[in-house]
């Protein structure tokens, strides 16, 4: 069985922070809360946009690092979803060198990236096909071309799981 | 697995039948199958340690001829043909008397005041500690610092006169797990300009090199980068900028 995942091509984003809203939304439930993103897009330096989101690492230094095993991949989604085991120590968050955990102190819990249990809403969402939650990727003679994108430089593979 | 080579077992819990993983206990079969039993010393990421009898529930057996007896379901593993009841009379009573206790050792508690009033008990019955902090002697402190592997809280003294307090200092990694933890707040931890003050302590926090965000002590990132075997390389930098940063990155990559 195929399975979908989030294909991430960060040259066709503009920055438009559909994906963040869309994000906090489903994850708060509450629109004022846009800081509460896993999910981030920017405009960089020379006006280049980019995004970027949880990689799901095979090796992943927040499930290294986390002394009770509270982080642990759901073998559907391919996520790495925190559990209850969770004791807040933040070492995942210093650890993940991405920068895609984080501590939220409103409901003082370790927050990340679960790929909306299979339905990531920031695809959804994204206007430019930036994001796309699906078997295969769109097409595109860029990325064909551009053989690097699958081989990012610290030995993580695109797409995201 | 159990001695047959069976990897479930069948129970009841109040009344449902249930197909609960052999070693599993009672509180979290329980709770995975929707049904509330409250606890307080409770955390699913450290060891149990039964030491608040809230979570006391009903058993018997088909077999024990209408025998019954209470025990602490945190502790407690299911068995086959396992009867739990976690709303009888007797386990009402039990939570009652805890939460009455309890509300004498912590009279200004909000959380312990709240699960009081939930079962009808607004004012304690027994006499109110005097000068009262919020610690409810769940020692949950005491097993998140174990299982960080700092060792630093323990329980000292005993009987009603016990407490929690970090008897060497110099093992505390300031990481605040316990104070986070904490489900009555009883352990005051503050942040600003780049100090947490945390046990009596203040540690200087170790600052993004980039952001200049304080991310964490050096005592607490020195600690996790051993436990894990990750270089210390991995913990310089805020999430945020790290974010940004790899953004960044992908965007290079994709544009070559
Ligand atoms: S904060 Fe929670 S999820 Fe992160 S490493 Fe510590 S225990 Fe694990
Ligand atoms: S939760 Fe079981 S004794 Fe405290």
């Amino acid at each position: 069985m195929s399975r979908k995942r989030l294909f991430v091509t960060p040259y066709r984003c503009i920055d438009c922070k559909n994906c963040e809203v869309a994000c906090s939304f489903v994850h708060t439930r509450d629109p004022r809360k846009p800081s509460l993103t896993r999910v981030r897009s920017y405009t960089l330096r020379n006006d280049v946009k980019s995004v970027v989101l949880c990689l799901q690492c095979d090796d992943a230094a927040c499930q290294r690092v986390c002394p009770t095993g509270a982080l642990e991949r759901d073998p559907e989604t391919g996520a790495i979803n925190r559990n209850d085991k969770c004791i807040l120590c933040k070492a995942c968050t210093i650890a993940c060198p991405f920068g895609n955990i984080h501590f939220d102190p409103t409901n003082v819990e370790i927050v990340k990236c679960d790929v909306c249990e299979g339905d990531p809403a920031c695809a959804k969402y994204c206007p430019t096909g930036a994001l796309v939650w699906a078997e295969k990727p769109i097409p595109d003679e860029k990325v064909e071309e551009n053989v690097e994108v699958r081989t990012l430089p610290w030995a993580m593979t695109m797409p995201v799981r | 697995m159990s001695d047959n080579g069976k990897t479930t077992v069948r129970m009841t819990i109040d009344g449902r039948s249930i197909d609960a993983p052999v070693g599993a206990t009672i509180l979290e079969v329980a709770r995975a199958n929707g049904i509330d039993i409250p606890s307080l010393c409770y955390h699913p990421g450290v060891e149990a340690f039964g030491a608040c009898r809230l979570c006391v529930v009903e058993i018997t057996k088909p077999n024990w001829e209408g025998w019954k007896k209470l025990v602490t379901s945190c502790l407690y593993p299911v068995e086959e043909e396992l009867i739990v009841s976690t709303r009888s009379e007797e386990v009402i009573e039990n939570r009652r008397v805890v939460l009455d206790l309890q509300l004498a050792r912590v009279p200004d508690s909000d959380v312990i005041r709240q699960m009081a009033a939930k079962y009808g008990i607004h004012d304690t019955s027994y006499e109110k500690r005097k000068d009262a902090d919020t610690c409810i002697m769940c020692t949950i402190c005491v097993r998140v610092c174990e299982a960080i592997g700092a060792n630093a809280i323990a329980t000292l003294s005993r009987g009603p006169e016990k407490y929690v307090d970090v008897p060497n200092i110099d093992a505390c990694i300031g990481c605040g797990a316990c104070a986070l933890s904490c489900p009555t707040d009883a352990i005051p931890m503050t942040e600003e300009n780049g100090v947490r003050h945390i046990w009596d302590k203040d540690f200087e926090l170790v600052r993004c090199e980039v952001s200049g965000e304080p991310i964490g002590t050096p005592e607490q990132i020195k600690h996790f980068a051993e436990k894990s075997g990750l270089p210390e390389s991995y913990f310089t930098k805020s999430d945020r900028q790290r974010k940004k940063e790899t953004a960044a990155d992908l965007a290079r990559v994709m544009l070559g």
